[in-house]
């Protein structure tokens, strides 16, 4: 079943083409490293998916439903406001500043969205919320604010948090790009977990050998393209193309 | 005649005065603090035409003296045949002063608050309306509480302004009682009167803040 689907997107901040007519499909069940070197527009096809960036052009299907299109395919959105609000919500994301709500303690950030968008009650929000908390190994720390936590703490709250809306898909944007070299483990053996369950991933990430290790499939982009879209195996063994050899020489 | 018992003696005139000052002070403080933020969150994300009425409002509001203000209220609205109170007329003029400088306070406070925390908000399905009643407003409220208290300690001493457009608020009732007895002791009374306040205040704004601290 096709989860996301995406056609030739393109988006443009300014002048400067960041998307230059990608297109994806992501199956239900798939986790799908997207690397690249920076400013190759791997942060910014994650956040087309969800509505943090608006496309210029292109269609962008979630779980069968059209969220978003341009120009001549406009006409494609059948669902309505709220259909397409809802498909969104089925996406959970997961940034590389983290950005917990920092007047709220880890459980009150858990409990937050549950409560005020699904109109979920408390006390079922709180016990769904020990769950998740539990689930990233932080119960303990659930009356903590996250000023008082470390960055793999902050970053296991945040996954936390969009696991408490039961996504049916998990978006990572760099999760841990912004931590110290020993909080990285903490992080990814969170997400190792959630690969075992099953859930539908796509993470940009630099880290290669967690890429390697946990993807069914890995994307690379270079200036706005999907170059490579490959099995672990032949992208980390074989890579065919000479700009992934050079990058992949680099991150090495 | 003894020198407390003179205190005493002119007490009642003095607490009338201070009756006016508090009327207008929060009066003023109860619709301005709405106006404030309103308007800012207007500024912030409203569409043009009010981004730009707003900006209009607080470029004429907070670039011209109050005084001058009071006076086109009192003086200048009655010749265009609008016929307010002197204490409405009074309360009108102290909200939009006060609400113009609370306007750019919360709208630098709102705007202080990192887009990730949108995002985030975003991402969990929130709307507009409900991120910011929910995550923007609660943060930005710690960071604009020291302006905040600067502008409402400002305003206690903006009140004296009453006195020169004929309001009996306590500085005119402390003046009619100097040009009476030729005694200086009211406006020593004044004095400690509003230093009363404005620390009463500035004390009520430490505990809030300290309040909205805990989660730093």
């Amino acid at each position: 079943m096709s989860m996301i689907h995406m056609s030739n997107i393109h988006k443009y901040f300014g002048k400067l083409h960041v998307l230059k007519g990608v297109s994806l499909e992501v199956n239900k069940g798939e986790i799908i490293s997207i690397i690249g070197p920076s400013g190759s527009g791997k942060s910014t096809l994650l956040r087309c998916m969800n509505q943090l960036e608006k496309i210029d052009q292109g269609i962008v299907e979630i779980e069968g439903i059209v969220v978003e299109a341009s120009g001549a395919m406009e006409a494609k959105i059948a669902a309505t406001p709220q259909e397409v609000r809802a498909t969104y919500r089925k996406m959970g994301m997961v940034f590389q500043s983290f950005n917990l709500f920092p007047h709220m303690t880890a459980l009150g950030n858990v409990i937050e969205a549950p409560m005020l968008v699904n109109k979920v009650a408390k006390d079922d929000a709180v016990k769904n919320a020990e769950k998740q908390l539990a689930k990233v190994g932080l119960l303990e720390k659930k009356d903590a604010f996250p000023s008082k936590l470390s960055g793999g703490q902050k970053q296991r709250v945040a996954i936390a948090r969009a696991l408490a809306m039961n996504p049916d898909i998990m978006l990572f944007d760099e999760p841990t790009s912004a931590l110290d070299p020993e909080l990285i483990g903490e992080v990814l053996s969170v997400i190792k977990n959630l690969a075992q369950e099953h859930m539908t991933m796509l993470i940009v990430t630099h880290e290669m050998g967690f890429a390697k290790e946990i993807s069914d499939r890995v994307i690379f982009m270079d200036d706005g393209k999907i170059l490579e879209d490959s099995s672990p195996m032949d992208f980390f063994e074989n890579p065919r193309h000479p700009r992934i050899k050079t990058f992949l020489e680099k991150m090495l | 005649m003894d020198h407390m018992e003179y205190v005493l003696s002119i007490l009642p005139f003095i607490a009338s005065g201070l009756k006016l000052t508090a009327k207008i002070y929060i009066a003023t403080l109860i619709f301005a603090l709405p106006v404030g933020l309103l308007a800012a969150i207007g500024k912030v994300k409203g569409p043009k035409i009010i981004t730009r009425i707003l900006y209009l409002y607080t470029w004429i509001w907070r670039g011209t003296p109050l005084l001058l203000q009071l006076f086109f209220m009192f003086y200048g609205l009655p010749i265009i045949g609008i016929r307010l109170s002197p204490f409405a007329a009074a309360a009108i003029t102290y909200t939009l002063n006060s609400g113009a400088y609370l306007t750019e306070i919360f709208r630098g406070g709102i705007e202080s608050i990192d887009k990730g925390q949108y995002e985030a908000a975003k991402a969990l399905g929130m709307t507009y309306p409900q991120t910011m009643r929910r995550i923007i407003i609660p943060q930005t409220v710690r960071r604009v509480l020291p302006p905040t208290c600067s502008e409402a300690v400002n305003l206690v001493k903006e009140t004296a302004l009453l006195a020169v457009i004929g309001m009996p608020d306590l500085l005119r009732i402390a003046t009619q009682i100097f040009t009476r007895d030729f005694n200086i002791t009211p406006f020593i009374v004044a004095f400690v009167l509003y230093l009363i306040i404005s620390s009463v205040l500035v004390k009520l704004f430490g505990t809030l803040e300290r309040k909205y601290s805990i989660y730093e």
